[in-house]
């Protein structure tokens, strides 16, 4: 529970806020009723999801069994599944419209499924993708009108989703055969937009190209974007699992998710890392790895002291993981480097103990975010100690003045 | 101030029992947070105990006495103020107010430690300036300590529940969250925090050393003080506070 913060005013919609029978109730029928509309409209793609699974070989079973994980994903209880099913049904009736500006394309790669695609990522492929460069057939000019057409066509009705920061400083990034630049392009998106879905942590809060020195100005999009909702799904990469929820999340309520502070969907930042780590009984007992590849190491000790910043991290993937609950990087014997926190990678992603890390970041000398605690701190005690005693030989050499006269006789105690 | 007068000398209780107990128990207090507070930064040893990890809780122990300790600085902490201004015995406070009188005293106490004088134009049986000031900057840089520490700590009840109800949380949000955007996050935060302690050490090594050359120079016994709740006080003819 966050009191204050940039959160609250971001415009964002109450969401699934049901706590008793009753409530939950309502929003079982006010969903049902979302769902009929939605079933009774044209689908903007011809996709029908029984057949997309079946051709990737999935069966009906597998696919229950994501929509029980992606109901308790939700906050929703048991009742919901078989809307949840519904509405992934749906999810062709919502066009998105997705743009790329300053990134590595990650957020992309991650639901492109190289190889055995997830549930959550097939369901991309059910999303009405109206425009996306990177995926999309059409180039230059022709891409341009398919945007344009998908402008028109869905005005105020369509989800924006941008990945990659923007460039605020002149002369960088630009889109487009007609070399809009990204800050302008994002303005121009935005405007007519519903909402607008930040993946990954660049268009969240600038990530990897706004660290230090930020030589392009990188901004996230709630820098850019005002009065429209905005929901935040930071990490690098995004989990696609959080994607398809907060659009599931959608289809199926007709509002967003509730946010925290950051704008993060709750229902997947709620979670420290650290209180969820599969390791954390090591971290209480005192048991770190000192070293890659040492003794603690293979015992699966804590990662704490090798830079883990589990402990300041607000994710959910040490509970849902990656590439279909396979694994995560705490899994794997690395910690987490914070991926989905604001300045990441000028604050958390180093592999070194916890105080002391030695990147360079501005307004500390250069001497390291975490390091130079210890550095200032030391300087300042030597300081202190070198200061008492110079004064000490002083008072012993020299202090001989006084003005009170001759010393008076010793003190003579009364009891 | 109650004292027994001998000639230019007096006796002078300068700390109730009480004051000395919250002044011990602050210190160790303080230390405590200090070596628990460094190992929760960086553990700096390991737990070679034969036990498995579900049962020794080394950082556990460290992070508890961590809190318990800020508990007790916290608590003292507002006793502290409480004291600063309706004391019975001493308003320390009255010593805080800008007048010009205070002023002098004020640059009198320091004149005295850089030029390795005691010259005291000024009544040394009372609290002084200084040393007020000094203290008021000792308990500000301890209520820094709480409001970071709080919102480090506020993380791990991050679904607004706690044992003893959600007001608590609540309460802590409502009071520390200013500081999460006052130094750029959590890192930034934690960063202050840690810094902190450091001005507290240093904080420390200067009273310490004070006190002993006040007492070594003044020839008043300034050191008992915190033992014995006593001193005595020389006072010029004339300079007496009646
Ligand atoms: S590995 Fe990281 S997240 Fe897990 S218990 Fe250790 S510090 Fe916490
Ligand atoms: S463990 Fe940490 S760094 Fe890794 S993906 Fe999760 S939040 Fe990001």
């Amino acid at each position: 529970m966050r009191v204050f913060g940039r959160g609250e005013g971001g415009g964002s919609a109450d969401g699934i806020g049901a706590r008793s029978e009753s409530e939950y109730e309502a929003l079982r029928r006010r969903c049902e009723e979302r769902l009929r509309e939605l079933e009774a409209t044209e689908p903007l793609k011809q996709v029908h999801l029984p057949s997309l699974l079946r051709s990737e070989g999935m069966s009906r079973r597998t696919f229950l069994k994501w929509a029980s994980a992606t109901t308790a994903l939700l906050f929703l209880p048991a009742s919901f599944e078989k809307l949840v099913a519904r509405a992934a049904a749906v999810m062709n009736r919502v066009p998105v419209i997705w743009v790329e500006y300053q990134d590595c394309a990650g957020n992309s790669e991650a639901i492109l499924r190289a190889d055995g695609p997830t549930i959550d990522e097939l369901l991309l492929d059910v999303i009405s993708l109206e425009y996306h460069e990177t995926l999309m057939a059409p180039s230059g000019f022709q891409a341009e009108a398919q945007l344009e057409d998908a402008l028109q066509a869905f005005r105020g009705k369509y989800i924006l989703i941008v990945e990659g920061s923007i460039p605020t400083e002149g002369g960088f990034g630009f889109n487009g055969p007609r070399g809009e630049s990204f800050l302008e392009n994002l303005k121009r998106l935005s405007r007519d937009a519903l909402a607008v879905i930040a993946v990954g942590s660049c268009a969240s809060y600038g990530g990897i190209p706004a660290a230090y020195p930020n030589p392009t100005k990188a901004m996230g999009v709630w820098d850019i974007v005002k009065g429209k909702p905005i929901v935040n799904i930071p990490a690098c990469p995004m989990n696609p699992a959080n994607l398809i929820g907060v659009v599931l999340h959608y289809v199926l309520t007709g509002t967003l998710p509730e946010l925290d502070y950051l704008l993060r969907p709750k229902f997947a930042f709620g979670y420290r890392i650290h209180d969820n780590c599969e390791r954390r009984a090591h971290f209480d007992a005192g048991e770190y790895v000192e070293q890659w590849g040492d003794e603690g190491a293979r015992n699966n000790f804590c990662l704490y002291k090798m830079g883990c910043k589990g402990p300041m991290t607000f994710n959910n993937c040490s509970i849902i993981r990656y590439n279909d609950g396979t694994n995560w990087p705490i899994g794997v014997g690395r910690g987490c480097i914070g991926c989905s926190e604001p300045g990441f990678w000028d604050k958390y992603a180093y592999e070194r103990p916890m105080a002391g890390a030695n990147i360079p970041v501005p307004g500390l000398w250069n001497m390291g975010i975490e390091r130079s605690v210890d550095l200032l701190g030391v300087g300042l005690l030597t300081a202190a100690g070198a200061g008492i005693a110079i004064h000490a030989f002083l008072s012993a050499k020299y202090g001989k003045k006084s003005d009170e006269g001759a010393p008076g006789a010793p003190p003579k105690e009364k009891s | 101030m109650n004292g027994e007068a001998s000639g230019t000398i007096v006796r002078v209780t300068r700390m109730p029992k009480s004051w000395r107990i919250f002044h011990w128990v602050n210190f160790l207090a303080v230390f405590a947070a200090v070596v628990t507070g460094i190992y929760i930064a960086r553990p700096y040893y390991q737990a070679m105990i034969a036990e498995p990890a579900v049962r020794k809780f080394v950082m556990g122990w460290n992070r508890a006495i961590h809190l318990y300790a800020a508990i007790t600085i916290d608590v003292l902490c507002v006793v502290s103020f409480y004291l600063y201004f309706l004391s019975r015995f001493e308003r320390p406070v009255r010593k805080l107010l800008p007048t010009r009188e205070h002023g002098r005293e004020f640059f009198e106490v320091l004149a005295n430690f850089f030029t390795f004088n005691r010259r005291k134009r000024f009544d040394s049986a009372e609290l002084d300036t200084f040393n007020a000031a000094w203290f008021t900057l000792l308990h500000l840089l301890l209520l820094f300590q709480l409001f970071t520490g709080l919102q480090l700590y506020v993380y791990s009840l991050e679904s607004g529940l706690s044992s003893v109800g959600g007001w608590w949380p609540w309460l802590m949000h409502v009071a520390t969250d200013w500081t999460y955007w006052a130094f750029g996050g959590r890192m930034g935060v934690r960063w202050v925090h840690h810094f902190t302690m450091y001005l507290l050490l240093a904080w420390i090594a200067f009273h310490v050393y004070y006190e002993i050359w006040r007492t070594v120079y003044w020839r008043e016994g300034d050191i008992a003080i915190a033992f014995g709740g006593e001193k005595i006080a020389r006072r010029l003819p004339g300079t007496a506070a009646e």
